[in-house]
């Protein structure tokens, strides 16, 4: 089918079009949005007003959330004095009474199997990591660790929404949309909190991560998570239906705005306004997001980093680039979900597949901020809903959830590298040393980007919420 | 312990709303002007929580303030200068002011609201109760100026505010917009031009409420609003949480809901039915179905069956049902009582576990080791049951290998036989009893640290005007809870449900917090038409579709949106409701909608396109294929764990979670739908090939004409017509359909086309 070139350049279209936009170019009608946000917030790309409450370390995240728990035990945790007691059933004592979960409560004993690789300590703070993890090894002097994560929620579901919205229980807005609807978005042709998913070699036919998790909650609609998804629908719906042109789209979009202008002359109602520039995002989404999933101009040595698999979208090492280019441009908030750590059957078998796919990536990630200038105000959170027990699941090397305490790792903008907070017994069971909650994460995350946690509320059916709930204090131990 | 942190955590993080109330001027209102302050401020020290409280002052009722207390007195009525209240909150020394120091860094007392405290000591210090718990006035309807513009007694209520306020109605909507008003309200669908057309012609004095019957009448109706409780209900066709699995037989439930509001049952049987259907005596099988699917209520939210502790699940299995029964029916939010006394609602932990001791006599599972098994009927008639046994039992002689070819084919053919006419089994998703058991106080929450065991009741202070029920020794009390709310004298029943339908007809509701009556939610802003609705409805036999009639044949709902910005700035979210607020139509609406117009809807009705065993996970992949099922979208299977994008886009609330005041947002994943998505594609073309059709021979005006007058059911404009003539020759010259279909595409896309105004 053969179109006519720009038909809208004709004359009489062209007038057209100058009544029906009502002479208001792209950016005005962008403009309208935040308009729509009320004045104050328009100064500031959307922000709200005296945020940030103090100058921000760094100005965007990228969470890297590994769903199903890997395994702090087998990654993190160098426990030598162990290994004589491989196989025994963990003392009474260790576990005091604490609840497990039903995959391992039926069992008659909870043989002790200390991690099944060697380590090497890495970094100014000599912090163990283990060989199924060689490039974070390398660049164990810009992570800083925290080894006494804790968490109250023992299965996956709560302990992810616990993870990404301070709430066990659902329908509170993800860490993202806070961000969002604190501080605005950056790049206006693109959403400000966005998601990419994963499934590792690991366990395959893990469950996917919910979409609830990056639910804005009782927030605005517009600070949700947009989930880009692998394939040629990154975005539900982005691409032009077969026949129809950039341009027959734009003209589209000028009818379309003609329409609903006339609608707002009669209504006056600012939610039409808002409407007319979603039209005007959605139609420079589709753009900007064919030219973010473009890696053609990517240069050799940024692909090289992380791997074979970087140019198969949708996988994890894919997501890490697309991470960087998010970063790049000004994005946010960027979530990385990557599944398949949940390994209940055999950690043997199942932990070396996922790292090996995991661990190049998430290197070459922190390696390609750094070299494009971006890490200084990049913070990169590593971090996952919970551990696993130093006891075997089942016969096979399995390991069982584990809330009493995990490793997360931190890196990037007002972040310490080379540091290492809290340790747990010598059993890895229980922290000891600076315990630290995932409200106390949350709480960091938000000081870096110059928000202070207990300042960010939303009134929302009678009560002032935040993403902290009523705790939560900065881990000031992994701060530059 | 873990959870029971959490649930405090939870409940802790609570602020008093904002009041946005003047009362400079006035008399003063307690619950209006006071008891904010003295929530917001002391309660959490001193209000209903005894665990918390210091100094042995509780300031949520007015009970022994005025006692002597070693010669001073908290509050001295008339004399605020004598109150003790008074001179500690205005206290000089820091240590001995009120609030702590630590409270009032964080929100101190301001001095407008020092002085209400003071007024109000001054003009007698009287306590009034939450306006929730006082049972429902009968206020005669006040005096108006304008009384021509009122229609109906409850016009008054809303014009005496609007003139009070010094504002003015909105005129009248022309016929054709209240036509699209009520077609989208009520059935969720715009009107076929005929039905337009027709009411248009409808020059009887009487048309608007014959029509408003006819919509009512249609079956339409009940997949339009049952869908808004299915809200509430947080209606899902399957688990969520760790584990997924598929509810293969809450559909039964959802067409139940649907089938409610046909018939419409009347809404006291329909709170029974869900909360106790299984209790119900029946006189036949056929209407112990009826009502046993109705339980389908307590069973289809979300629960944790991969949990290691049975005691833990069944605990929060109970606390999810105490919630969303509180949240539905009552706007309590009672789940905020399992470990400590509400901070702020006159709901004790022991009032909440005497509630819990009906639920933990209550069975939702079958089982509770990992996977746990939802409990779930077969109420199929005897003989099909014996059939259906009969045939599980030849299948498996059939199926051993010892059996011969010759007897295979003999057994195969006398199942088939067997299974001739033979009906599914009747399965039913629903909660069943359990051994009676009053439940002791859990301490924090924690069922290992227990306190004094509570007799099975209903909370104390709600059960002032409504009484406390006997609880039967052998039952649950179900039955019981399930009569007590649906009774005229609960004081938040009527006034909950008839708050949810205002809101579904205006988009607000008086009550501007539907799922929270409590002190923490926003007061009335109609308190007077609140409880004159309330007591219509009860007197009309609970029945919502009478309710509907009072409602929209109003001069309030025939408002038009046109309003004057001046109006517009001094109410911008129409609190007066001095006009009608356009608001966009809901997910499903925006689908159904496209597709009615483009002729492709489908109305079969009811029925499961969900196909997975019992406890069998569900499939995530397969949400495209039920999309492509051209039914209406409440028919579309709800998964917990993933939604439609198109349903998303457009705010499907999270069906894990109590919802009756759904957001409206608008953002870029909408607008891509609408410019790319194939429904909208497949559905403009169809419609334009229909038209190319119709109107062979039409000019290009007309055909432009056509298409506006069928999407956005008026006649186009001067610009429009003329646009269909550029849009021919400019769009793809010599593809009409291509042409036509992306004009089509620009009107199902237009604010007009997805507002009901």
């Amino acid at each position: 089918m053969n179109f006519p070139p720009f038909t809208h350049e004709q004359p009489m279209r062209r007038t057209f079009l100058k009544r029906s936009a009502g002479g208001i170019g792209m950016m005005a009608l962008a403009s309208l949005l935040r308009r729509d946000l009320g004045a104050a917030e328009a100064s500031s790309g959307g922000a709200l007003p005296a945020l940030p409450h103090y100058p921000p370390k760094a100005k965007r995240v990228i969470f890297m959330h590994m769903a199903g728990a890997p395994s702090h035990i087998d990654l993190f945790e160098h426990k030598p004095q162990l290994e004589k007691l491989r196989g025994t059933d963990l003392p009474p004592s260790v576990r005091n009474g604490q609840r497990i979960t039903g995959f391992t409560s039926g069992q008659k004993t909870l043989p002790v199997a200390p991690a099944h690789w060697p380590f090497k300590m890495c970094g100014p703070s000599a912090m163990p990591i283990s060989d199924l993890l060689p490039e974070l090894q390398k660049i164990a002097g810009d992570l800083a660790f925290v080894r006494s994560m804790h968490t109250d929620a023992i299965n996956h579901d709560p302990g992810m929404s616990f993870l990404h919205s301070g709430s066990q229980l659902p329908g509170r807005p993800a860490l993202g949309s806070w961000l969002s609807y604190g501080l605005g978005s950056v790049n206006h042709d693109l959403p400000s909190f966005v998601v990419l998913m994963s499934r590792g070699a690991g366990r395959p036919q893990e469950s996917p991560v919910y979409d609830r998790f990056w639910s804005s909650g009782f927030l605005p609609g517009e600070h949700q998570g947009t989930r880009f998804r692998a394939g040629a629908d990154p975005v539900p719906f982005l691409a032009n239906p077969g026949g129809v042109t950039s341009a027959d789209r734009r003209d589209q979009l000028d009818d379309l705005a003609a329409l609903n202008r006339r609608h707002q002359a009669t209504f006056h109602d600012s939610d039409i306004a808002a409407r007319i520039a979603q039209y005007e995002l959605a139609f420079r989404m589709q753009t900007s997001v064919p030219e973010l999933l473009d890696l053609s101009k990517e240069p050799k040595e940024s692909l090289d980093l992380y791997g074979p698999d970087v140019l198969k979208p949708g996988s994890f090492a894919w997501n890490c680039l697309m991470a960087c280019r998010l970063a790049e441009r000004g994005v946010r908030t960027i979530q990385l979900s990557h599944v398949g750590w949940d390994h209940h059957e055999n950690v043997v078998d199942q932990l070396p597949r996922q790292c090996a796919e995991a661990d190049r990536p998430t290197a070459a990630l922190i390696t390609d901020l750094k070299r494009r200038g971006l890490l200084d105000d990049t913070l990169v959170v590593w971090g996952t809903e919970f551990g696993r027990t130093v006891f075997t699941q089942g016969g096979n090397n399995g390991r069982d959830h584990h809330p009493r305490c995990f490793t997360i790792w931190m890196a990037g903008g007002g972040i310490k590298g080379g540091t290492v907070i809290g340790e747990t017994d010598d059993f890895a069971y229980n922290v000891v040393r600076e315990p630290c909650s995932v409200h106390d994460l949350h709480a960091t995350i938000l000081d870096r980007m110059g928000v202070n946690h207990e300042k960010l509320t939303y009134l929302f059916q009678g009560r002032k919420f935040r993403l902290t709930d009523v705790s939560g204090v900065p881990i000031h131990g992994v701060m530059a | 312990m873990r959870s029971s942190i959490r649930l405090f955590l939870f409940c802790l993080a609570s602020q008093p709303a904002t009041v946005v109330v003047s009362c400079a001027a006035g008399t003063l209102d307690f619950n209006r002007d006071v008891q904010p302050i003295l929530a917001g401020h002391c309660m959490e020290c001193h209000g209903p929580d005894a665990a918390a409280r210091k100094g042995k002052l509780r300031l949520d009722q007015g009970d022994g303030l005025t006692d002597d207390r070693g010669g001073h007195r908290i509050v001295v009525a008339g004399k605020p200068e004598e109150s003790e209240l008074i001179s500690r909150i205005t206290h000089a020394d820091p240590e001995e002011r009120m609030p702590p120091a630590e409270f009032a860094k964080k929100k101190p007392l301001k001095p407008e609201q020092i002085e209400i405290l003071k007024r109000w000591i001054a003009e007698g210090a009287k306590y009034e109760k939450h306006w929730s718990l006082v049972p429902p006035a009968n206020p005669a309807p006040p005096a108006v100026a304008n009384s021509s513009w009122v229609e109906k007694p409850l016009d008054h209520f809303v014009l005496a505010a609007i003139e009070a306020a010094g504002q003015q109605p909105t005129s009248r909507a022309d016929r054709r917009t209240l036509a699209r008003r009520a077609w989208l309200d009520l059935h969720g669908l715009p009107p076929a031009a005929a039905e337009m057309q027709a009411f248009l012609l409808d020059n009887r004095p009487d048309a608007w409420p014959r029509l408003i019957d006819s919509l009512l009448a249609s079956p339409r109706y009940g997949e339009r609003w049952g869908r808004h409780w299915l809200d509430v209900a947080r209606y899902s066709d399957s688990n969520g949480m760790d584990e997924d699995i598929a509810h293969p037989a809450a559909w039964r439930f959802r067409d139940y809901v649907i089938g409610a509001f046909n018939d419409d049952k009347p809404y006291d049987q329909f709170i029974v039915e869900q909360l106790a259907g299984d209790l119900l005596p029946a006189e036949n099988p056929e209407r112990t179905r009826a009502q046993t699917v109705g339980v389908g209520f307590l069973s289809v939210g979300p629960k944790m069956l991969a949990c290691d502790d049975p005691e833990k699940m069944r605990r929060d299995i109970v606390d999810e049902q105490i919630d969303t029964t509180g949240r539905a029916f009552l706007g309590m939010t009672l789940g905020c009582a399992r470990c400590h006394d509400h901070k702020f609602d006159p709901v004790s932990t022991a009032d909440y576990y005497g509630l819990a001791g009906i639920f933990m006599s209550t069975k939702t599972l079958t089982k509770y080791s990992v996977v746990a098994q939802i409990y779930t009927y077969d109420l199929s008639d005897s003989e099909h049951k014996q059939r259906w046994a009969k045939i599980a039992e030849l299948e498996k002689q059939r199926d051993k290998k010892e059996t011969s070819a010759e007897d295979k084919s003999r057994l195969s053919a006398e199942i088939d036989v067997l299974r001739k006419d033979l009906p599914l089994p009747f399965d039913v998703i629903g909660v069943t009893e359990n051994p009676t058991e009053d439940t002791p106080v859990h301490v924090r929450g924690d069922y290992l640290t227990l306190g004094e065991t509570v007799p099975r009741r209903v909370p104390v202070a709600l059960s002032a005007t409504a009484s406390q029920p006997e609880m039967p020794k052998a039952q649950s009390g179900r039955l019981e809870l399930a009569r007590w709310i649906a009774s005229p004298e609960n004081p938040f029943t009527a006034r909950v449900i008839v708050n949810r339908v205002w809101r579904w007809h205006f988009g607000r509701g008086l009550v501007p917090t539907p799922d929270n009556f409590g002190t923490l939610g926003v007061r009335p802003t109609h308190p007077g038409l609140l409880d004159h609705l309330a007591r219509r409805l009860v007197e009309s036999g609970w029945s919502l579709k009478a309710l509907h009639r009072e409602i929209m044949v109003s001069a309030t709902y025939r408002q038009s949106a046109v309003a004057d910005r001046a109006a517009k700035e001094a109410d911008p979210e129409n609190a007066l409701f001095a006009r009608w607020q356009p608001r966009r139509v809901e997910s499903e609406v925006v689908r159904d909608a496209i597709l009615t117009k483009s002729g492709r809807l489908d109305l079969t009705m009811g029925g499961s396109m969900l196909k997975v065993r019992a406890n069998a996970y569900v499939d995530q992949g397969k949400l495209a294929e039920y999309e492509k099922v051209l039914r209406r979208t409440v028919y579309l299977p709800v998964l917990r764990s993933s939604g439609y994008d198109s349903q998303n886009a457009f705010d499907f609330p999270d069906p894990a979670l109590c919802e009756g005041d759904r957001r409206t947002s608008t953002v870029a994943p909408q607008a891509l739908f609408l410019m790319n998505s194939p429904l909208v594609h497949e559905s403009s073309k169809a419609l334009a090939d229909t038209m190319i059709e119709k109107t062979s021979g039409a000019s290009a005006r007309e055909r432009a004409a056509w298409l506006v007058r069928h999407i956005l059911d008026r006649e186009a404009t001067e610009t429009e017509r003329l646009r269909g003539e550029t849009f021919l020759s400019g769009y793809a010259p010599g593809d009409e359909a291509a042409t036509w279909s992306a004009f089509a595409r620009v009107l199902f896309a237009s604010n007009e086309f997805l507002y009901i105004e």
